[in-house]
């Protein structure tokens, strides 16, 4: 694999050409690095990683956008560094600071300060105006990013990379849409370069030749009239005097994220075109990026020759270990075949080369996962199987795939909260301890959605023998059927992943089984986890309208509605739009009701908003907000809905082919209300609160490992 | 009497990210405070389904599975076990506070909070006990904290008494009758409206007060000492609620965010000087992910106490000082020098003190905004400070005057930006539309003919106005890519006059910014029922032939409509030609950047200290 071979990055040698790149965590406490920090770097150098670059450190005190941001330019961060470079060099793995200073995308909300800007141009997204920054103080912006760096050489870090991309005032300086200076510092491109190049000499000056220096471009800020690819590219070869690297993106931070951090409705290698003219261009080595959630995405843009590396984050987060099968196969223990078996999602992409460059003018790719089937389901034995032998290679790695959803990554990061990760429940929990192994106890666990899976495998771990006992015939859960809605197949990969987990950590999974009171009775287990999910909910005014249905009812084919549609949403999730998008697919006139004030509110957060709107804008979906059903009656061939515009008491009565409801589901509790109160009975998931699959998966793991 | 922020009985509660836990920092509030006379309460809660399950991870506890309105995250239903450690973890917290000595605990059952959910018929559909008598937990939990705590403690009981959801909530009825019945458990009652639906903190929209009719008949049904709240932020109001019956304490809490000395200066036989509080809420929102400090934009240094060198010190050399310019950052820097005991003279160009403040004062529904203008003035009379009005300085004024050993601050404001797209109809900017506003009445009928004579006095409408208005009865277009209450402000302004009304807002809601302030759903229904249509996720790109032509910011959708006006509440540029004439001098407020009121208070005071210490 090309991917697993070394490659000389200025003085440093890598061993391998994995990348993770730099990305917020919001692990930093009152601006230093904290243990959190430390554990989760090093995790993924332990991992495989072929270099680490940390998130920012901003280099000046009127810099402070987001509140759990480090303080590079306070001496203080130093020993905390010094910890960081120290256990991410434990495992070979040079490590880079990102060194920053996110410019006019920023609000003086933490530092009550003005914020400051190459010309006072607001960000559309912080909304405040900057200060244009004077000569003087491009003078201090220099010295803080020498500064920044002279810190990160005491702390031990192999060098530092300048970001000129995402959101920083170096981009704002080589962008004609912030920069409308007059002075040296504007205008043509040698000049709008000049902020970037004195601060390269400065910091190239502050770490010697001996550490790397390099940069991180835009080359599509996604907005029209920002800087064109082809002068990004002349903007490389103006810096590569100065540069060991250069490392490439996509987007603007507070303007066009989703770009940056593309959900699953986005095809893996989506900004290898920008690598690619840089490379073309440059002799040193440029990063490609680009959602890559499998090694052989990553393999690929090595080979075709988009970039010398590949920066992948999220692929990580989920799993650590993401990057073990590029090591040397170590003298015991190592079998990579099982490693590479418990990544199932070999995925069908991989044959279609990379699209092209896109963006906003140009239309996005449509989504383009095929769903895969599920696997067998498990030979029904009886009794609890032997525990699973310790030490062995299936506990190098947790083997989960990134699935593209972005709801507990990027969602909570925009949200000032830690990085997590839907299907890695110990992602940005790396410093926390797991509680002490309680030793063998015979579990049953009932139900094989993403809860159960999660809590046999961790139970497994753990030393436990384990049965899990799924009712249909597939696990899965409403995973499985979420699914197969229009662009959402990679959340499949979730209960994929775990039950080829669970197997191998020697699950006995059964399907086709159903519990009873009898069952666990007569199964006499040390503990019983109830995962049995929940089922479609019913609004009150739904009753007795047969053609009132939910949306499961819908995408698991037992009702196929017609003609126009009206899908009330009083969840705002994928789950309302996702199976209007199908609806719309097979010919339906569909529109969009919710009594919230904004259709699909949570799309926002997994930055899905933006596409969602251009395709249902496509497909003709119609979106409605404040609106409450108050009553729904059957009429010969279709259904009369009585709704309520809350904000101004306007009420009328339309008539729809069908009704599709999404709305909170329902629990399916019933064994536990016979199981209750008995020691060792627990419930995670949906059949507690119904709610989203992460939820159920840490609810899996943290039940599982106190067992 | 003070109340400490509500804090968590139990761990299943971490509603904010820095919410506290029932703890043992109490005693060091209790030690900072007694010694100055005042009673240390302790609040005690928990916020049940209207929580977050993002700190703790786990399903938020709640009477029935009801998703909150807002969040729609789903709780779980407590069974036995949790209600147990509910109504422990209620009488522990009673038991840490008296522990460590607090005079008492206020227990909470208003807007955020289990104990209302329990209450609620929104909230509460179970069929146990809990559900057929919805007050069984709070007097469960009222017995147990009276257990924890003692009777030698005072035990306050904050309540909703009406959610504003008379469909399916707590009614005046209900919740009185509920005061009625716990009445005898609690040492003092503080009857509010708060729930799902309805902020118990509203802002500058709701008449300050609003609790008065509410309290008076708590008073009545319980005969317990009672507590009006909401809004009261004048000391003459307290003052006729107390002498009226209405209630035997006030509680006063933003308007001591905005002026930490309120009760001194009423004490003090001066409730003039107490500093008006705007009831804005912009700075006073906790349950926002970022984790804002509370604080207030007149009193910026409140909740930064240890921050900030403030009162400022007397410095040992009086000086002239010259502050150039009247809004709120040249205000507050002459009030700032004047403290510090310097001599100052502040000159402002226009006829009248407040700047932008005074326009913004003049957008519908705003007027409190303008309320700390009169305020400063009276402050500056009080301190000696000479202000001459209609006074434009020159840098050569400004060379003088340093010549003669005077500091200056420069606190000139903002100018509007150029329009980002072109137009054959006239843009006003929102600033200058509201100083026309201002001079043709600023009431709806002067509005309503915008080619009347009133109007046309507004010497900043571009010439040629006056016709276009007439001859093309299109749409007043708002354009705004802000979304604070400006935006919302003139399209409401500009509907009651009369005039078709269209806000363009790139986002997916109109005055996206009023989320901090509780103004955001109560602002969007007001401009539903005033026929103002919202043109979201959009811009305008130009107006060509009187049509604006909109663009979806998303799917580039284009739209147009018929268009006589632009109003521009977009972004402003600093009038700075005095500071790059002169750019060693101090500067303040809107021309260093022009942001809100806060900012410049902020940098009013710390150009001053600037100034004086060159």
């Amino acid at each position: 694999m090309r991917l697993a071979e070394p490659l000389r990055v200025g003085p440093l040698r890598l061993r391998n050409r994995l990348v993770f790149s730099a990305h917020l965590t919001n692990a930093a406490v009152d601006g230093l690095v904290t243990d959190q920090h430390v554990a989760y770097y090093a995790a993924r150098a332990a991992g495989g990683a072929g270099l680490v670059i940390t998130e920012e450190h901003s280099v000046r005190p009127d810099d402070h956008p987001y509140e759990k941001l480090i303080r590079g330019w306070d001496p203080a961060v130093v020993p905390g560094y010094r910890r960081l470079t120290g256990a991410v060099h434990a495992h070979g793995v040079p490590v880079l600071a990102q060194l920053n200073h996110n410019g006019g995308q920023s609000s003086g909300m933490y530092s009550r300060r003005p914020v400051v800007a190459p010309s006072p141009v607001a960000d559309p997204m912080f909304r405040e105006v900057p200060c244009e920054i004077t000569t003087a103080g491009i003078a201090e912006l220099v010295e803080g990013y020498a500064l920044v760096a002279r810190h990160c050489v005491e702390g031990g870090f192999d060098g530092v990379e300048l970001q000129c991309s995402h959101a920083s005032i170096l981009r704002q300086f080589l962008s004609p849409l912030t920069n409308h200076r007059t002075d040296d510092y504007g205008g043509p491109l040698e000049n709008r370069v000049r902020t970037v190049r004195e601060a390269l000499v400065a910091v190239r000056a502050a770490v010697g030749p001996d550490r790397v220096v390099g940069v991180r471009l835009c080359g599509d800020e996604g907005i029209p009239g920002g800087t064109p690819l082809d002068e990004m590219v002349r903007t490389a070869r103006l810096l590569e005097p100065h540069i060991d690297y250069v490392n490439t993106s996509i987007g603007v931070a507070t303007a066009t994220l989703h770009l940056i951090e593309a959900s699953m409705h986005v095809e893996p290698g989506y900004a290898l075109p920008i690598a690619a003219a840089v490379r073309r261009a440059v002799s040193v080595p440029v990063v490609g990026v680009g959602r890559f959630t499998a090694r052989e995405h990553a393999e690929r843009a090595l080979t075709e020759g988009h970039c010398d590396l590949v920066g992948v984050v999220r692929a990580q987060i989920a799993d650590p270990t993401f990057a073990a099968p590029l090591l040397p196969p170590a003298p015991a223990a190592s079998a990579p075949s099982q490693v590479q078996e418990s990544h199932v999602h070999e995925p069908a992409v991989q044959q279609r080369g990379f699209p092209v460059l896109w963006g906003p003018e140009r239309g996005f790719p449509e989504p383009g996962v095929p769903e895969r089937g599920f696997p067998e389901p498990g030979v029904p034995e009886r009794g609890f199987p032997e525990p699973p032998r310790r030490g062995g290679p299936s506990e190098r790695r947790s083997g989960q795939a990134c699935i593209g959803c972005n709801q507990e990554c990027v969602g909570r990061v925009g949200l000032n909260r830690s990085l997590q990760c839907a299907v890695n429940p110990r992602a940005g929990r790396e410093a926390v301890p797991l509680p002490a192994p309680t030793g063998s106890r015979r579990v049953l666990v009932v139900g094989g959605g993403p809860g159960g899976l999660r809590a046999a495998a961790t139970a497994a771990e753990r030393g436990h023998r384990v049965l899990l006992c799924e009712r249909s015939a597939a696990t899965g859960g409403q995973v499985a059927l979420a699914a197969s809605a229009p662009g959402r197949a990679e959340l499949g990969h979730l209960t994929r992943d775990l039950l080829a987990r669970c197997r191998a950590l020697g699950v006995e999974v059964r399907t086709g089984c159903e519990v009873d009171a009898d069952l666990v009775r007569a199964l006499a287990p040390d503990a019983v986890v109830l995962a049995t999910g929940a089922g479609p909910g019913r609004p009150e005014w739904a009753r007795g309208v047969d053609r009132v249905v939910d949306v499961r009812d819908v995408l698991a084919g037992r009702a196929a509605p017609t003609g126009s549609v009206l899908l009330h949403d009083e969840v705002g999730d994928h789950a309302a739009t996702s199976v209007a998008e199908l609806l719309a697919a097979r010919g339906c006139a569909v529109r969009i009701s919710t009594p919230a004030m904004v259709a699909a509110q949570y799309l926002g957060t997994t930055l899905d908003a933006e596409m969602f709107h251009r395709r249902a804008h496509r497909a003709g979906i119609a979106l409605d907000t404040d609106r409450v059903v108050l009553a729904a009656t059957a009429r010969p061939d279709g259904v009369l809905v009585r709704v309520l515009e809350h904000t101004t008491g306007a009420v009328a009565d339309v008539e729809h082919d069908w009704v599709v409801t999404a709305v909170p589901a329902e629990p399916r509790d019933g064994l536990w209300t016979q199981l209750r109160g008995r020691p060792g009975v627990h419930r995670v998931g949906d059949c507690l609160a119904p709610r989203s699959a992460g939820a159920a998966v840490r609810d899996g793991d943290r039940v599982a490992l106190v067992l | 009497m003070v109340v400490t922020e509500v804090a968590s009985v139990h761990d299943s509660d971490w509603p904010y990210e820095r919410a506290p836990l029932a703890a043992s920092g109490w005693g060091g509030v209790l030690a900072a405070c007694r010694p100055h006379g005042a009673l240390v309460l302790a609040g005690i809660g928990h916020a049940g389904g209207q929580g977050s399950s993002a700190h703790r991870r786990e399903a938020l506890w709640a009477p029935s599975r009801v998703p909150d309105v807002v969040s729609r995250e789903v709780p779980m239903a407590v069974e036995q076990p949790e209600i147990d450690a509910l109504v422990a973890g209620f009488a522990a917290a009673a038991a840490l506070a008296a522990a460590q000595d607090l005079d008492g605990v206020e227990v909470d059952a208003g807007e955020f909070s289990v104990l209302r959910q329990f209450l609620s018929g929104l909230t509460n559909r179970r069929t146990d006990g809990y559900g057929t008598d919805r007050t069984r937990l709070l007097r469960e939990v009222l017995a147990a904290v009276r257990a924890g705590l003692g009777d030698d403690r005072v035990l306050g009981l904050r309540l909703s008494c009406d959610e504003m959801a008379p469909w399916g909530g707590i009614t005046p009825d209900e919740g009185l009758a509920t005061a009625a019945a716990v009445a005898g458990a609690v040492d003092y009652l503080v009857p509010v409206r708060g729930g799902a639906m309805a902020a118990s903190r509203p802002d500058l929209h709701v008449a300050p007060g609003f609790g008065t009719r509410l309290c008076a008949a708590a008073r009545r049904a319980t005969g317990a000492p009672t507590v009006l709240q909401g809004g009261v932020v004048d000391p003459a109001a307290a003052r006729a609620a107390l002498d009226s019956g209405v209630a035997d304490l006030v509680e006063m809490t933003r308007a001591q965010i905005a002026d930490p000395d309120l009760v001194a200066h009423v004490r003090a036989g001066r409730p003039d000087r107490v500093r008006p509080c705007t009831l804005s809420n912009q700075r006073t929102a906790v349950r926002d992910p970022r984790n804002p400090v509370v604080s207030d934009e007149v009193e910026p240094s409140a909740g930064h106490e240890l921050d900030d060198e403030w009162p400022p010190p007397v410095d040992p050399v009086p000086r002239d000082a010259l502050v150039v310019g009247g809004g709120p950052a040249g205000l507050e820097a002459a009030r700032t020098l004047a403290l510090r005991g310097h001599r100052v003279r502040l000159v402002e160009r226009g006829p009248v003190l407040g700047g932008a403040l005074h326009w913004a004062a003049a957008v519908h529904g705003r007027a409190r905004m303008g309320l700390p203008v009169p305020w400063w003035a009276a402050e500056l009379r009080r301190l000696g400070v000479v202000v001459e009005l209609g006074v434009e300085a020159t840098p050569d004024d400004l060379d003088a005057v340093e010549r003669a050993g005077a500091a200056v601050v420069l606190a000139t404001g903002s100018r509007p930006a150029p329009p980002a797209f072109d137009s054959d109809r006239p843009v006003v900017a929102a600033g200058e539309f509201e100083a026309a506003v201002l001079s043709a009445g600023s009431t709806p009928a002067a509005l309503a003919d915008l080619t009347g004579p009133g109007f046309r006095k507004a010497t900043m409408l571009p010439p040629g106005f006056r016709n276009v208005a007439f001859l093309n009865p299109g749409a007043v277009v708002v354009r705004d890519p802000i979304g604070d209450g400006t935006g919302v402000g003139i399209a409401e302004q500009v509907a009651a006059a009369g005039w078709a009304t269209v806000l363009v807002t790139p986002d997916q809601v109109a005055g996206t910014q009023l989320a901090r302030t509780g103004d955001l759903a109560p602002a969007n229904a007001r401009l539903a029922r005033a026929g103002v249509a919202r043109e979201l996720r959009s811009t305008v790109r130009a107006v060509v032939d009187g049509r604006a032509v909109l663009e979806h910011v998303w799917t580039g959708e284009g739209r147009t409509l018929d268009c006589a006006l632009v109003l521009d509440c977009g972004h402003r540029l600093p009038a700075d030609a005095l500071w790059r004439a002169r750019p060693h001098l101090s500067r303040a407020g809107d021309c260093v950047a022009p942001r809100t009121l806060y900012e410049a208070v902020l940098e009013g005071r710390r150009a001053a200290a600037a100034a004086v210490s060159r």
